[in-house]
């Protein structure tokens, strides 16, 4: 390629800096959030599987157990009777500082002298000297700790210092006796969440006197016997399991959250292409008559297209690299909101920092320069069509246009009815699901000119007859730069579209879950009973405070839960074990028809309830049978119900107490919900409650539940309303940089104007009314297609991703929103080029060609 | 009697700023045209022909000087009301014709009118009484773009007067035409304007039209001459 040509071209770029900046700001912005979003939501999970290889190191599987842990004889049994050696007992559980309460940190206990091969982070910087004698004191030393120096520094604590944590037991003085020092980065964000002591210790701290929380077994090959040993002496609430499937299974549960929030990601990168596209319509398109000129002197299409391409490139490279910087700022900010979600409805994580793999820059990089390239194709192959040396009027162009428009009609309406025919007709993925969405959008996208072509005609007649002439020009211009203002019109639509859709899904959500709560809580308070649900002591003051509670003058009945896990069908499941009264049995909304023996049933024989996720993953219907692992062997379970729950996506099992203590140890309760007597006075109860309570325990009103609850129904929106915004902020740029394009391209034109006597303002005006007719066109075409996206994340891809079904609730003020979201974007993007052109001189004006 | 001046010109002077350094196009210039008068203005690219009428149309600021047009110093007045001014007093052909492309022949005609006072019937049947006048009363719903260039040019010439404004200035308004089409455009010009009585200042070329004019000048040296 000449330079000479390559110098011409660069000229060009830089003659117009703002339609190349705003290309580039295009680019960034798209790549931007899709890298943070996957920085996000992969330093999240990263973080969960380094934690656990804080303590586990190189084990290869571990033996877990339920609520309650494992009783601590097995590792006797396992190593002592058995001889098993590669063995390494974990006590584990989550303490706050009680100066800073919102600040959380892992306990881990651990034996200090277990098998050196497996190598825990937290023991792979010390020196064996110091490590020995720092083990041995923390054995020998009560309530003795680890810290990373990083998190001592943070919190001004030194070596010696004490520091008081907050557990579910109650409050506890803890020693650091030495610190725990990173080798990488990955293991100081770990190791920056961890508190290391020993066993002894954690047991107290976290009230777990007897238990284990895991142990973590190493087997270099297959070793039959070992797992034959292990399975042996396992107990009926416990599971052997390989590290690397339980880190799958907790990221499978994940993937579909991760899965939408990509999809969001995406969004902004399909808005950022309108944008690129645009921009380099415009960049081609202005040069068409240079583009003639070089034709004319044996330029080839070949070079012309090399030429056109070799700026996108550069362009491409450029924005991908400030996307790069971009979405590594943003993606730490996500994190926070991503984690706080993962926390909320699948696990706990602790992010405190983003983990940046070179792989997810190369895909930053992959997605910027292809999503440019493919973007940049039509406006390329275009700029090889021009004949050389000749002008060609922007009507002829229009009119060649024009005839598209009519082609992307049809194609548009074939990829919608197609989209949802694979939305809906795709089983349970989430991601052809999420597909069929892209492609219905992009459908309405390439409808947006025929849509844009028709409004205005319509709007051409009614705008001059009460606007005159001068009123007709905003709509003729939109209609006569179809190309590039349909492109404008189509990127805002498909922001805003997202909006409404998205809005109108949270908020028909958000209704069933607002139904769902209240029905669910009739009790009028409810004591919270937190901490490990063990056998033994604490199980026993639950009963008799429960006792204590049914004896107040005030009460008139009581309803309970145990929250717990069980093995159903090989895997650890939510169980709730309920005791019901006639009230509480009404906050149930089944998804099916139920008999009237159903209550008689779920109390007296060998039955479960589902929640609609844990039968929509599952496939259960209800008549089946869950088998459950208990002490004598597995047990079958008949399904008598499936019920709305909004809790969580992984679902769960309800059974009565009396069924549960049938096969499974007393472990006291999770919850105990109090029925006042008619005419109690709640809060002079709620008292009366607390006098009887000690230590973590508390009452909750059900306002105060409610509130809670729906507290963390918004805040797991927050990331997806973030990313919302974003791509609406993509999708302004690209107006913004359609109507800067088209202003410029126009000067001449609004010189003429003003040397004819348009004033200033008259011609701000002008700008400005055509920028938002533009945004008016954009919002009211997003009304339909965001009414289409909602029915299909309502129907479709929530119900594949959460399991939950929700009814359709449409809320009139989401679409005026919208519609205000596209008009105010789009005067807001009018502004500047219109401030811009009005201060141009008309003689300059006059003199652009 | 003395004939009322239109145009007064007095000392006006405009440059332009290049790599730092000033140019003068022209320098304490003077003139007066009376009402009615057709002046040609010739000179050579570059010489600062347009520069000049964008000054008296109040496009343009000069640096220095006065333009006085029906005893209003426009050169005086605020950006806004110069184009109200503008809008009222001075009809502008230009050589690429200048048409609004996403208006009709019918409504780039409309369009001076709108914006001084609400369009009346009786002026919407003068528009298409003059584009009858013009050979152009078929084009009337016509966009720009369809139009030959001395049909273009005919509608400039049309939109220049619809107004009634008291001075038309032409820049080269046969530039981009033919001979006979140019010559057409000439004639078309010296009905509407000429007849009608209006004052004139036409840059151009043509020998044909020096010779119809009330007096030439030349921009030379950055100064006004007699021819």
């Amino acid at each position: 390629m000449s330079t000479i040509l390559n110098k011409s071209s660069l000229n060009f770029l830089l003659q117009h800096p703002w339609q190349l900046a705003l290309a580039i700001v295009g680019i960034a912005l798209g790549v931007a959030v899709v890298i943070s979003i996957d920085l996000a939501m992969e330093s999240s999970l990263t973080a969960f599987d380094q934690a656990g290889k804080a303590f586990s190191g190189t084990a290869t599987h571990r033996i877990i157990a339920s609520e309650g842990g494992l009783d601590e004889k097995l590792y006797t049994q396992l190593r002592v009777g058995q001889g098993i050696k590669k063995l390494s007992p974990v006590v584990s559980g989550y303490v706050q500082l009680a100066k800073q309460t919102n600040n959380s940190f892992k306990l881990i206990g651990i034996d200090p002298f277990i098998e050196k091969s497996f190598k825990p982070v937290w023991q792979q910087e010390q020196s064996k000297n110091q490590r020995a004698a720092l083990l041995a004191r923390l054995v020998v030393e009560p309530n003795t700790v680890l810290i990373s120096d990083k998190t001592a520094r943070s919190l001004h604590l030194k070596i010696n210092d004490e520091f008081t944590i907050v557990s579910d037991s109650g409050k506890q003085d803890l020693k650091i006796i030495g610190f725990l020092q990173a080798n990488n980065a990955i293991s100081e964000q770990v190791l920056a969440k961890l508190i290391i002591t020993d066993i002894a210790t954690a047991q107290e701290v976290l009230g777990l006197f007897g238990r284990l929380s895991s142990i973590e077994v190493l087997m270099d090959n297959y070793e039959p016997e070992t797992l034959t040993k292990i399975l042996k002496l396992l107990p009926g609430s416990a599971l052997f399991v390989s590290v690397d499937s339980q880190s799958q299974s907790m990221r499978e549960m994940t993937r579909a959250f991760s899965i939408n929030l990509k999809a969001l990601g995406l969004l902004s990168l399909l808005v950022g292409m309108f944008l690129i596209y645009n921009t380099m319509t415009f960049l081609v398109m202005q040069r068409r008559r240079l583009i003639g000129c070089l034709r004319s002197i044996g330029i080839t299409r070949r070079q012309i297209f090399k030429l056109i391409i070799g700026e996108a490139f550069l362009l491409a490279i450029i924005g991908t690299l400030i996307g790069i910087a971009l979405g590594i700022a943003l993606g730490q900010s996500l994190l926070y909101m991503v984690s706080e979600t993962i926390n909320a409805i699948y696990f706990r994580v602790d992010a405190t920092s983003l983990i940046i793999r070179p792989a997810q820059i190369g895909k930053g990089v992959f997605l910027g320069i292809a999503a440019t390239l493919v973007a940049v194709l039509p406006p390329a192959w275009e700029a090889t069509r021009f004949p050389p040396a000749t002008v060609l009027i922007r009507s002829g162009l229009e009119s060649s246009t024009r005839q598209l428009v009519s082609g992307a009609k049809l194609t548009g309406f074939i990829l919608i009815a197609g989209g949802l025919a694979l939305a809906l007709s795709s089983a349970q993925s989430v991601s052809w699901g999420l597909a069929g969405i892209f492609i219905i959008v992009f459908g309405f996208a390439l409808l947006t000119p025929a849509f844009t072509l028709g409004l205005v005609q319509m709007t051409d007649k009614l705008f001059g007859r009460f606007l005159g002439i001068a009123g007709r020009l905003p709509v003729r211009t939109i209609s006569s730069e179809i190309s590039r203002t349909g492109i404008a019109v189509a990127a805002l639509m498909i922001a805003v579209s997202a909006t409404i859709g998205m809005e109108l899904m949270i908020g028909s959500l958000r209704q069933t879950v607002t139904e769902w709560v209240q029905a669910s809580l009739a009790a009028d308070l409810y004591v919270t009973l937190p901490g490990e649900k063990i056998i033994g002591g604490r199980a026993i003051e639950e009963h008799q405070l429960k006792k204590r509670l049914a004896d107040l003058p005030d009460v008139q009945m009581l309803s309970s839960a145990l929250h717990t896990k069980l093995i159903a069908n090989d895997e650890f499941t939510k169980v709730s074990v309920f005791e019901l009264n006639p009230q509480s049995r009404k906050g149930f909304i089944f998804k099916d028809k139920v008999n009237d023996d159903l209550w008689d049933r779920f109390e007296q024989q060998q039955t479960v309830m589902v929640t609609e996720p844990y039968a929509y993953y599952h496939a259960i219907r209800i008549g089946q049978e869950i088998l459950l692992q208990t002490d004598k062997g597995k047990q079958p379970f008949e399904v008598i119900a499936v019920y709305a729950d909004y809790s969580g996506d992984q679902g769960h099992l309800s059974m009565s107490r009396q069924n549960y203590q049938r096969y499974w140890p007393d472990l006291g309760y999770s919850g105990i919900g109090v029925y006042a007597r008619k005419h109690t006075d709640l809060k002079q109860l709620e008292n009366q409650l607390y006098k009887l309570l000690t230590g973590q325990q508390s009452v909750k009103s059900d306002k105060d539940i409610y509130k809670a609850s729906m507290e963390v129904f918004e805040q797991t929106f927050t990331v997806t309303e973030t990313l919302r915004w974003l791509s609406a902020a993509v999708a302004f740029v690209g107006v913004l940089s359609t109507l800067m394009a088209l202003q410029f391209e126009r000067t001449r034109q609004l010189g003429i104007l003003r040397a004819i006597g348009l004033t200033r303002r008259q011609l701000t005006f002008l700008v400005i009314g055509e920028t938002g007719l533009m945004g008016l066109i954009a919002g009211l075409f997003a009304i339909p297609v965001g009414y289409v996206v909602a029915y299909v994340l309502i129907f479709v891809v929530y119900e594949r991703s959460f399991g939950w079904t929700m009814a359709f609730h449409f809320d009139p003020m989401v679409v005026y929103q919208g519609l205000a979201l596209a008009f105010i974007a789009a005067v807001l993007a009018g502004i500047f080029p219109a401030l811009k052109m009005a201060r141009i001189k008309p003689a300059e004006a006059l003199r652009i060609e | 009697m003395q004939a009322e001046a239109a145009i007064i010109i007095t000392e006006l002077s405009k440059s332009y700023h290049e790599s730092g350094l000033r140019h003068d196009i022209f320098k304490e210039l003077n003139l007066s045209v009376n009402r009615g008068e057709f002046i040609v203005l010739l000179g050579r690219s570059g010489s600062g022909k347009s520069t000049f009428l964008n000054l008296i149309s109040g496009i343009d600021c000069p640096d220095k000087g006065k333009i006085i047009i029906n005893n209003t110093n426009i050169t005086g007045l605020s950006e806004h009301d110069r184009t109200l001014f503008r809008r009222h007093h001075i009809g502008f052909v230009f050589q690429s014709y200048n048409l609004i492309p996403t208006l009709t022949v019918a409504e780039n005609l409309l369009l001076p009118l709108e914006l001084i006072r609400r369009i009346t019937q009786k002026e919407r049947d003068n528009v298409t009484e003059l584009l009858a006048k013009l050979n152009l009363a078929d084009r009337l719903d016509s966009y720009p773009d369809r139009l030959s260039g001395g049909e273009q040019q005919r509608v400039a010439i049309a939109r220049a007067l619809i107004h009634d404004p008291d001075v038309i200035l032409a820049d080269e308004p046969t530039g981009n035409l033919d001979l006979d089409t140019g010559q057409q455009v000439l004639e078309l010009l010296d009905i509407l304007v000429r007849k009608a009585g209006k004052t004139m200042i036409m840059v151009t070329h043509s020998q044909e039209v020096i010779g119809k004019a009330d007096r030439v000048f030349s921009i030379k040296n950055k100064s006004l001459v007699i021819s």
